[in-house]
C-alpha cells in the first residue's frame, strides 16, 4: 500500500504513488532550470507538462487510476532531458570565460548547487535494533560498523550509561521513511541528476570491488527483497485486521486511515517534539508507577501508606481500590498524551514504536528499581522486608490454607 | 569515440533543418514530428523538440494553431510561415551544395 499524491499537469489532475513523485518533481524542476533564460519558458513548460500527461494517460484506464514509479521513470526517459539552446550557449560562454579568467563572474544558471540539508534520522533498513547507529553513520558518512563498535566501546566505558543515550535518541530522532528524508539523512542533494550520479558511483564502486564484496552485496539485495515481501505481507495482514476491527467497532480506528490526498508530511521539528514528549512522559509515568507500587506495597504490608495510617473505619480493600482509582486518574491523561505523540512518528512504524515503548518502559522501570535498591537504604530495607514478609506468609498461613483446601 | 558520437554535433545542428522539412508538407503536431524522426539517426525527444519549436516560432519560421482532437485536450498544429518556406529553400540548397562537395572530394 502506498500513499497517493495528486499533481496537476497543465491543468489536469493525475495521481502518482508516493515514491513516483520525487522523480517527476525533480524532472520538472530541472527543466525549469534549463529554461530559466528562455523567454517562452512558461509556454514550453506547459507543453512539456501536457506531453507528460499524454504519456501518463496511456498507463491509465478506469481500473487503474494511479501511476507507479516505474511508469513515471519510463515517461521521463521518453521525454528526455530538456536542452535549451539559448542557455546552452550562455553556459558554454560562461564556462569558456571562466576557464580564461579563473575566478571570473559565475555563469548564469551554472552556479554550484547549494549544500543539501543534512539531518539526523533513524534508518531502519539494515538496522540491528532501531536504526540509531545506522542514522549516525549516514549523517557522518562513515561505515555503520565503526559506529557500532564505538557504541559498544562506550557502553563498557560508561558502565551502561550509553544505553540510556541510545534510548533517548531512539525516541527523539525521527525515522527516515520517504525518499527525501533518506536523502536528507545522508546529506545528499535530492534531484534526478544527483540520483543518477549516485547510481553511477555505486555502480563503479561495485565494479571495482573484489568478489567477496560483490557476493555480499548480492546477498544483501536478496535479503532486502525478501524483507520487503514480508513487510508487504505484514501490512496486508494489518490492514485486514484493521478493517475487521473497524467493522466491529463501527468507528474510525486510531490513527485515521489516509483517504484521498496524502496528509501533509510532518516536519522534522514535530517529529523531534513528539519523540521527546514520548520519552519524557514515559519517564514520568515510570516514576509515578514506581511510587504507586511502593505505596501499594506499604499499604498491604503495614496497613498505612508511607506511615500515614488509614482512618479507623476504612478497610484496607477500600484503600486499595482508592489507590487504583488514583493511579488511573493520573496515568490516563499521560498515556493518552503519549498515544497522541506516536502519530507524528512515521506512519507504519507506529506499531513498532508502541511495542518498543513498552519494552523500554519496563527496562527503565527495572533499571530505576535496581538503582534504588543499590543506592537508597530505605528501598533496600523495604525490599528485604518484603522478602521476609513474603516468606513468612507462605510458611505460616498460605500453605496451611492451601493444604486445607486440597 | 564511435561514429555516432563524432557526428552528434552535426546531427544536432541538422535537427532544425529536418524539423522544418517535416513541417513543410502539412500541418503537424509534435507527436507526428517525433514519429517521423523515430527510427532514423535523428530520433529525438520532447525535451529537445519543444524548446526548438519555441525558438523557431520566435524567429517567425513556424506558427501554430490550436485544433481540437478527437481524444484529449486541443493540440498545437504547426505549419511553416512564408519566412519559414524561404528559409527551408535556402537550407535545402545549402545542404545539396555540401553533399556535392562531399561527393566531389571522393573516397
Amino acid at each position: 500500500m502506498q500513499r497517493v499524491i495528486t499533481v496537476s499537469l497543465n491543468g489536469n489532475a493525475y495521481q502518482l504513488e508516493d515514491d513516483a513523485y520525487p522523480a517527476l518533481a525533480a524532472y520538472l524542476e530541472e527543466s525549469m532550470r534549463a529554461l530559466a533564460a528562455n523567454p517562452d519558458k512558461d509556454e514550453i513548460m506547459a507543453d512539456l507538462e501536457q506531453a507528460i500527461a499524454d504519456k501518463c494517460a496511456r498507463y491509465l484506464n478506469p481500473h487503474k487510476t494511479v501511476l507507479a514509479r516505474a511508469e513515471i521513470a519510463q515517461v521521463i526517459a521518453e521525454m528526455g532531458p530538456v536542452a535549451d539552446e539559448a542557455s546552452d550557449l550562455a553556459a558554454r560562454a560562461a564556462r569558456s570565460s571562466e576557464s580564461r579568467t579563473a575566478g571570473g563572474p559565475t555563469g548564469a544558471g551554472a552556479a554550484t548547487p547549494e549544500p543539501a540539508p543534512r539531518r539526523l534520522y533513524q534508518i531502519s533498513e539494515g538496522a540491528i535494533v532501531s536504526g540509531v547507529c545506522n542514522g549516525i553513520a549516514a549523517y557522518f558518512k562513515v561505515d555503520v560498523t565503526l559506529v557500532r563498535v564505538i557504541f559498544v566501546a562506550l557502553l563498557f566505558l560508561t558502565g551502561g550509561a550509553a544505553l540510556l543515550g541510545y534510548l533517548v535518541l531512539m525516541f527523539v530522532v525521527p525515522y527516515a521513511s520517504t525518499s527525501e528524508e533518506h536523502a536528507e539523512a545522508r546529506g545528499l542533494p535530492f534531484n534526478a541528476r544527483a540520483l543518477v550520479e549516485r547510481a553511477k558511483q555505486k555502480y563503479s564502486e561495485f565494479r571495482s570491488s573484489p568478489d567477496w564484496r560483490r557476493s555480499r552485496a548480492e546477498w544483501r539485495q536478496e535479503w532486502r527483497r525478501a524483507r520487503a515481501e514480508w513487510r508487504l505481507e505484514w501490512r496486508r495482514a494489518r490492514a485486514e485486521w484493521r478493517a475487521h476491527r473497524r467493522a466491529y467497532r463501527g468507528s474510525a480506528p486510531f490513527p485515521p486511515p489516509p483517504v484521498g490526498p496524502a496528509p501533509a508530511p510532518v516536519p522534522y521539528a514535530a517529529h523531534v517534539v513528539a519523540g521527546t514528549l514520548l520519552a519524557v512522559l514515559g519517564l514520568v509515568l515510570a516514576l509515578f508507577t514506581i511510587g504507586w507500587l511502593l505505596a501499594l506495597a506499604s499499604l498491604v504490608m503495614t496497613g498505612a501508606v508511607f506511615g500515614w495510617p488509614l482512618p479507623h473505619d476504612v478497610p484496607v480493600w477500600v484503600a486499595i481500590v482508592a489507590l487504583l482509582v488514583l493511579y488511573n486518574l493520573v496515568a490516563w491523561p499521560i498515556k493518552a498524551a503519549r498515544r497522541a505523540a506516536y502519530y507524528p512518528r512515521s506512519g507504519y512504524h507506529a506499531p513498532w514504536v508502541a511495542a518498543w515503548d513498552s519494552v523500554v518502559g519496563l527496562a527503565i522501570l527495572a533499571a530505576l528499581l535496581s538503582y534504588a535498591y543499590g543506592h537508597v537504604p530505605e528501598v533496600h530495607d523495604f525490599f528485604d522486608h518484603l522478602r521476609h514478609v513474603w516468606d513468612h506468609s507462605f510458611d505460616s498461613r498460605h500453605l496451611d490454607s492451601a493444604s486445607r483446601l486440597l | 569515440m564511435d561514429i555516432d558520437q563524432k557526428f552528434s554535433p552535426i546531427r544536432k545542428g541538422l535537427l532544425e533543418f529536418l524539423v522544418l522539412k517535416i513541417i513543410s508538407g502539412t500541418t503537424v503536431y509534435v507527436a507526428d514530428i517525433l514519429k517521423r524522426l523515430s527510427g532514423t539517426e535523428f530520433a529525438t525527444q520532447e525535451g529537445t523538440l519543444y524548446p526548438l519549436l519555441s525558438r523557431l516560432r520566435r524567429e517567425g519560421l513556424v506558427d501554430y494553431e490550436w485544433q481540437e482532437s478527437e481524444a484529449g485536450p486541443p493540440r498545437k498544429y504547426y505549419r511553416l510561415t512564408a519566412a519559414g518556406q524561404s528559409q527551408l529553400a535556402e537550407l535545402d540548397e545549402y545542404w545539396a551544395r555540401i553533399n556535392k562537395t562531399i561527393v566531389a572530394l571522393g573516397i
